[in-house]
């Protein structure tokens, strides 16, 4: 209680000094004042629930250059709420041209959705090509040759792909 | 017996990077089939050396789980689409995003009860849904709770793939002379029947089967020429590599074939996981109250008067946080 006091009177500091700011600036970049709204909020939870260890918390939110450091966070939130959005917008455009006889209800819809974006989040940041052999075996059930054939690179490297795409599902799943 | 084995421990080891890459190329050595005598023995070592190592293998099977039952019809094009630029992006987001997200998200647990195949497959239930089947041979299929078959009788074999859910199987002698084998098809490998009346479930990473009269032969993916035959009051539980060693099967185990579920001293939260199948959303139980036991005989039907009673039985509370979201607490908890 005590170490954490100033701590987070800090952060109240921080929040009353650029909270106001970073709203705009995000609204700036959004076109939308809900969102900005929310993300704005996001950024704040960060700030609250960063680990002890963090080199920002340590220093008790002393920081030399606060907006830099919020913007930092906040372009994180942005991009993941971009590549949530394009995903859902993709999985629209798929499911339009589901035949009616199959359509999935809502919750199913809602459901594959959500597993879809856990799966595209694990997979960001993976190498575009590493990405696609994956998705390849994985959604097509194309072999390594074919793959390779169809990345032109080698089987080898095929083989390297799948186990670095796949590790890295390891370590992000729940 | 008694209370033991928390599986919560386990998953206070980490998996490092380097374990991460290990288990991944474990993964795929196994199942490409390509899989040595040698390369088996030698994953086993690998697999009981350290937790870590046996957590990650089980998250590989359930991440090579998820993408299997994605549909790729749509999954091709969402996670395959084309990255495009912000600007262009911000322009379309905010008008795609009303449409849709009317559920909560529920995450991975609840897209076990609800898996996306099974509107793309043959013969398919809804959760809590049960129905039966007679194919073109006269074999009796029954389909459980959420639950996705296709069917593929061919001039070699009469063959039926298990997607997700659970099956009840009645062989009957095939009308075609030669007779063709009648196979299931799951994940983790193929089972033989051998005229039989047998169930299969695809559970988690693994197939559970159990037999009632006959024998099933099974065979997982892994394993090259490795059979293990399991024979009338017997069942099994089969990885994508080995099969568990069989064990008797209580002759009230089909009893979802009848819409009922029979508890014999079973652990509350293996009991709300089992009920949890036949109901959409959530059924989740608190670890105080986990190892409690309950033994009885419940309709399957209707699975919110099961719930409701449990507090005559046991210790419990019934918490609903919606319809879909049920928690199961100590009083007072």
């Amino acid at each position: 209680m005590h170490a954490s006091a100033p701590a987070s009177n800090s952060v109240q500091l921080l929040y009353a000094q650029h909270h106001g700011w970073l709203q705009a600036w995000l609204g700036r970049r959004l076109g939308n004042a809900f969102d900005a709204a929310d993300l704005a909020q996001d950024t704040f939870v960060r700030v609250l629930t960063a680990p002890e260890s963090s080199p920002e918390k340590q220093r008790g939110w002393q920081l030399d250059e606060p907006r830099a450091y919020l913007t930092l966070i906040a372009k994180r939130l942005l991009a993941n709420l971009y590549r949530r959005r394009s995903l859902e917008q993709a999985y629209l455009e798929a499911l339009a041209q589901v035949p009616e006889a199959f359509s999935p209800s809502p919750e199913q819809r809602a459901l594959l959705l959500e597993t879809l974006q856990a799966v595209d989040a694990m997979l960001d940041g993976l190498a575009a090509p590493v990405r696609q052999a994956f998705l390849l075996a994985q959604l097509d059930g194309l072999g390594y040759a074919e793959i390779a054939a169809q990345l032109a690179v080698s089987e080898r490297t095929v083989k390297r792909y799948m186990a670095q795409a796949m590790a890295r599902c390891i370590l992000l799943s729940a | 017996m008694g209370a033991h084995g928390q599986p919560l421990a386990v998953e206070a080891a980490t998996i490092s990077e380097a374990v991460a890459l290990q288990a991944a190329e474990w993964f795929f050595l196994l199942r490409s089939g390509e899989a040595a005598e040698r390369d088996r023995q030698r994953w086993t070592q690998w697999h009981d050396a350290d937790p870590a190592h046996a957590m990650a293998w089980q998250k590989a099977l359930r991440v090579g789980q998820t993408f299997e039952q994605l549909p790729p019809e749509l999954a091709r094009p969402a996670l395959g689409r084309a990255r495009r630029g912000v600007r262009q992006q911000r322009r379309t987001a905010t008008r795609a995003l009303a449409a849709l997200l009317t559920v909560a998200p529920a995450g991975w647990l609840a897209w076990r009860h609800s898996p996306a195949r099974d509107w793309l497959a043959e013969h398919r239930t809804a959760t809590g849904e049960r129905r039966s089947v007679r194919l073109a041979d006269g074999t009796q299929l029954q389909l459980d709770t959420a639950s996705a078959v296709d069917i593929d009788f061919g001039p070699h074999w009469r063959r039926i793939h298990l997607r997700t859910g659970a099956i009840h199987v009645e062989t009957a002698p095939d009308p075609q002379a030669p007779p063709r084998p009648l196979v299931v098809d799951t994940a983790q490998g193929r089972l033989r029947a051998l005229g039989t009346r047998f169930t299969v479930r695809q559970d988690g990473g693994h197939t559970r089967i159990a037999v009632f009269e006959g024998a099933v032969e099974a065979r997982p993916v892994g394993a090259q020429g490795g059979v293990t035959v399991v024979q009338a009051g017997q069942q099994a539980r089969m990885s994508g590599v080995v099969v568990a060693p069989v064990q008797p099967v209580g002759p009230l185990a089909d009893g979802w074939t009848r819409g009922i579920l029979h508890a014999r001293d079973m652990r509350l939260a293996d009991f709300a996981a089992e009920l949890g199948r036949y109901r959409p959303g959530i059924v989740r139980c608190d670890p105080a109250v986990a190892d409690l036991r309950i033994s009885g005989t419940f309709q399957l039907r209707d699975t919110t008067p099961v719930l409701d009673s449990l507090p005559q039985a046991l210790p419990v509370t019934v918490i609903y946080r919606t319809s879909w979201w049920v928690t199961l607490v100590a009083p007072g908890g």
